[in-house]
């Protein structure tokens, strides 16, 4: 039986590349304070910034988000209503339970009202819905940060997910993306500050956070994630994390600490989109794009059309 | 022997032909790695090496999700 390095009770928790065992109340304790090192590491923000924390539902944001109410931020929540189905209502309803347990605020966008939902955009659009469902969620967020007067954007990003989009990146060796890959993305004109707080925490890790805080999230999988290359590629990486623990932390942090200086930074100029004044690169933004793509199809399908 | 495993959303009944099962059989047997899964009996997580009984129901937590876009 192994114990808790720190009380020396029976340990519920051990984390192989950490070598350390935890009991329940010490993995809690270890947890925030990691989290609390790497908002201060990356200088992310402090207790005068106004949070907006980005909320799916799932294990990675509802345990930010009680990290940070635990740790005194000042932190609201987002839940952007994809509009899937049953997984977007128990998903919404599973954020709702957690602000109303905690007296938090959270705030809710419907998809729907600002362009269509997920699965009628995956109607008109061929990219996969990841693709554009996180530049849609991106341009949300950001925008609805603004408008509230929000000065930092928190995401649940975890261990598992840039270790595989560094590696994506790495495999297809897409500089521009993997000089944008940091764990904070600092404000520019019209952009709000984004921050990822659990970056050096696998998904287990946080699992194991949301189950002993008696955080209910909902477990079930998007269902346009179903066969997603990113699922293959966290896969892949737990397997060599499985011959070698701490494979993970050290591929991302080395390339945190030792390559993404160099880099460089390359300015990007934005501009305001001439339909929706969001920031872009182009005279006309992705969003209103999409927006015209599905706006197109609704009238075609209209029985006078 | 059988168990029954609460996962993600569903009941699912294994069975298995040996009759010693720990619990890193019962995610093999649902084709998890203890690298991003867990077996929780009640309120208790199971180490991998933990003795399943005959009959027992368990949950299975999977922390893999997926739908990452790619940036």
């Amino acid at each position: 039986m192994k114990r808790c390095y720190k009380c020396g009770q029976k340990a519920v928790v051990f984390l192989k590349h950490h070598r350390i065992a935890f009991c329940r109340e010490h993995y809690i304790e270890w947890y925030l304070r990691r989290v609390e090192q790497t908002i201060k590491e990356f200088r992310m923000f402090g207790k005068e910034d106004k949070l907006l924390v980005a909320i799916s539902g799932g294990k990675d944001s509802l345990s930010l988000w009680d990290a940070l109410y635990r740790l005194s931020y000042s932190a609201d929540g987002l839940y952007i209503n994809l509009g899937i189905g049953e997984y977007s209502q128990k998903s919404l309803q599973a954020c709702k339970n957690f602000a109303d347990k905690r007296g938090l605020k959270l705030h809710v966008l419907d998809l729907q009202k600002e362009i269509a939902t997920i699965p009628q955009i995956k109607e008109v659009e061929k990219r996969p819905a990841c693709s554009f469902c996180g530049q849609l969620k991106r341009y949300y967020m950001n925008r609805f940060a603004r408008m509230h007067g929000y000065t930092v954007i928190a995401t649940g990003h975890n261990l598992d997910d840039e270790s595989a989009t560094l590696f994506s990146n790495v495999l297809s060796w897409n500089i521009e993306y993997l000089a944008r890959q940091y764990p904070v993305l600092p404000e520019s004109d019209g952009l709000v500050r984004k921050v990822k707080p659990l970056v050096k925490f696998t998904e287990k890790e946080n699992a194991l956070y949301a189950f002993l805080s008696g955080i209910d999230y909902v477990e079930e999988e998007c269902p346009f994630a179903e066969g997603a290359s990113s699922i293959e590629h966290k896969k892949i990486l737990s397997q060599l994390e499985e011959k070698s623990p701490g494979t993970k932390l050290r591929f991302y942090m080395d390339f945190i600490r030792k390559f993404h200086a160099l880099l460089g930074h390359k300015e990007v100029r934005l501009r305001p989109c001439s339909l929706c004044g969001e920031p872009t690169v182009s005279e006309v933004c992705s969003v209103c794009k999409l927006k015209e793509k599905t706006n197109l199809k609704t009238l075609s399908s209209l029985p006078n059309s | 022997m059988k168990v029954k495993v609460h996962y993600r959303g569903q009941l699912k009944e294994l069975e298995f032909e040996k009759q010693s099962v720990r619990a890193v059989d019962v995610l093999k047997a649902l084709g998890l790695s203890s690298e991003y899964a867990f077996v929780v009996r009640g309120d208790e997580i199971l180490d991998e090496k933990e003795i399943i009984k005959d009959g027992e129901e368990l949950r299975v937590i999977n922390a893999i999700s997926g739908g990452l876009e790619y940036l």
